[in-house]
């Protein structure tokens, strides 16, 4: 195949993942458990921890972007894709001349755009009502910009499961996000954590989507900046490709 | 170059065999019949062919592309037109249309002429701009069609098109059909209605428990039967009780009522006419109208799959 052909194609898949997330950000984006799972939820999450510590708000800022990051970019598709398996609308996409990745890259990006138009909110408020300062403007961006991705993919990947049922997938989705909370130093420091929890918070994204979003506004980092991008970049990576196998080995 | 050509297919779900080694091959230009009742591997076998599930066993090409190998290049010219109206019901006819040729790939400006043009065509232009939730049954099946034809398919896939739908639907869906095969277009078109099957298809395949029962135009399938022949007489006392006295006689295979004439399948219809006449001064029960009748595609149905033949026209559907 020559390389005309496969611009045309690569053309093509990519205008077939944004016409998937506009229509997704059509349909979902006010659908009230998507509003309550990507907002309410962190905001309760952030009032507990806020109120068993003597820590002043702000500080909690930069754990509750990532959290909400979190939650509201894995939000949309766990909804979205199994009502479109009951109205079989899902197979619209499922037999379109476009690639299984294009698909979940669709997806992803409702999800995605989501959680950053939702993490403006916390972001906001830590900025005018608690006087936060952001020191790395572009370490808050890239933070927020690759957590959003990693976890917008891992929740097309959990979609994957195939049920019509939502509550499937976010209970399996919850089983997941809940415990990395704890894992993964947004509210509680990596350093105050047992060993094991330590040891845990490697394998979470959310350790290094949260560092960097920590660094950017001055808080002490665990690690450097750099091996967060490379670790949140392959965690991407990985999710995308297991996203991929699950939906063509779930294809029947 | 086939337009489909299938070999060997097989397709297990555990247990089941839904597809047990079919093949058979369309051609280009032609409107391809795929016959049989629920359960008999019609859906199954469109869903294999555009590529949404893999055969276990055996292949298929689309104008010579493998759909498993190949899936992408094979599905770029072929519109589907799903067995559910799976259209979105939280936005607009127009939007539904929009987002159907983005996935395609077909530019803004033929995707809006062609939308407008197929929307009219559907019926459905002035309801552009309405949420599709509020539609009825008949028009969401139309839009289905819209939105399968946006990219000017050359290879349209109709699973159970009108089934259920209004007189108006129907028309509408059977002269898009009738000016998409003048224009040379492929139709491979699963039923279960056996007069739509008859009325428009050059070839019908008989599907029946995963298996081809015969392949061959509606024509000659029914002179494959030509042995099974019927007459059909009108009774001005209903028909109720000719049925009842007439049923019994040797030369009479099989009777029953279909809407207010009585059918009775016999090798002989001669013999059988004069004993209705003869039935008709006995009884004082005059014959309105009496018509002989070769075997119909249903007969063919019937007699391959040994389907049982439902007990009237009424029950059916
Ligand atoms: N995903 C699946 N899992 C298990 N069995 C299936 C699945 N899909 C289809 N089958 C089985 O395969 C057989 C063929 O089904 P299919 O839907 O192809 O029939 P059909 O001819 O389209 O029937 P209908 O006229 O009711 O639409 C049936 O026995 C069905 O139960
Ligand atoms: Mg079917």
């Amino acid at each position: 195949m020559n390389a005309g052909f496969d611009r045309k194609q690569l053309a093509a898949e990519a205008v077939a993942a944004w016409a998937i997330a506009k229509k997704d950000m059509i349909i979902y984006y006010l659908k009230p458990n998507i509003v309550i799972a990507g907002l309410l939820f962190p905001l309760f999450m952030f009032l507990a921890f806020a109120a068993g510590k003597n820590v002043p708000l702000g500080a909690l800022i930069p754990g509750l972007i990532s959290v909400t990051i979190l939650f509201s970019s894995s939000s949309i598709e766990p909804v979205s894709i199994p009502i479109e398996r009951r109205t079989k609308t899902f197979e619209r996409l499922l037999s379109a001349p476009v690639s299984l990745h294009a698909i979940v890259v669709g997806e992803s990006l409702s999800g995605f755009l989501y959680s950053l138009g939702i993490a403006l909110v916390p972001l906001t408020v830590g900025i005018v009502a608690f006087g936060d300062t952001i020191s790395s403007p572009i370490m808050l961006m890239g933070g927020m910009l690759l957590s959003a991705l990693c976890f917008s993919t891992m929740g097309t990947l959990f979609a994957a499961y195939p049920t019509e049922s939502p509550g499937d997938i976010m209970s399996m989705l919850n089983l997941v996000r809940l415990p990395l909370i704890f894992v993964s130093g947004t509210f509680i420091p990596l350093d105050a954590m047992p060993p094991i929890g330590t040891a845990i918070a490697y394998f979470s994204p959310l350790t290094y989507g949260n560092d960097l979003i920590q660094s950017a506004y001055g808080h002490p980092a665990s690690f450097n900046p750099l091996a967060d991008v490379a670790m949140l970049v392959i965690f991407f990576v990985i999710f995308q490709l297991i996203a991929n196998r699950l939906y063509a080995h779930f294809n029947d | 170059m086939h337009a489909i050509e299938v070999n060997g297919l097989e397709k297990r779900f555990g247990e089941i065999l839904a597809l047990d080694h079919v093949s058979f091959t369309v051609e280009t230009g032609e409107v391809f019949g795929y016959l049989g009742p629920n359960g008999a591997g019609k859906t199954t076998t469109i869903r294999i062919l555009t590529g949404i599930t893999a055969p276990t066993g055996g292949s298929a090409t689309i104008f010579g592309w493998d759909i498993v190998r190949d899936t992408t290049q094979a599905r770029r010219k072929m519109g589907i037109v799903y067995e559910t109206s799976n259209v979105y019901d939280d936005i607009t006819a127009w939007q539904n249309m929009m987002f159907a040729g983005e996935l395609y790939h077909v530019g803004r400006i033929d995707r809006e002429e062609r939308g407008k043009e197929l929307l009219e065509i559907f019926g459905l232009w002035d309801r552009r701009a309405s949420r599709v939730k509020g539609f009825s049954k008949g028009m969401k099946r139309r839009l289905t069609l819209a939105m399968g034809l946006i990219h000017d398919p050359t290879l349209l896939f109709l699973d159970e098109p009108t089934s259920g739908l209004d007189v108006q639907s129907n028309l509408i869906i059977r002269e898009v059909l009738q000016s998409l095969t003048e224009r040379g277009v492929t139709v491979f078109l699963t039923t279960h209605n056996i007069e739509e099957a008859n009325q428009t298809c050059d070839r019908v395949a008989i599907i029946n428990r995963g298996k081809i029962a015969a392949i061959d135009s509606p024509e000659r399938l029914k002179k494959t039967i030509q042995s099974v022949q019927s007459v059909e007489v009108a009774f001005e006392g209903g028909g109720a009780r000719a049925l009842s006295e007439l049923a019994g006689l040797p030369m009479v295979s099989e009777a029953r009522k279909v809407g207010d004439k009585v059918r009775f399948y016999t090798e002989d219809p001669g013999g059988l006419l004069r004993e209705i006449v003869s039935y008709a001064d006995s009884h004082q029960d005059r014959v309105v109208s009496a018509t002989t009748l070769g075997p119909t595609l249903e007969d063919v149905f019937i007699r391959l799959t040994g389907v049982q033949r439902p007990k009237s026209r009424e029950e059916e559907q």
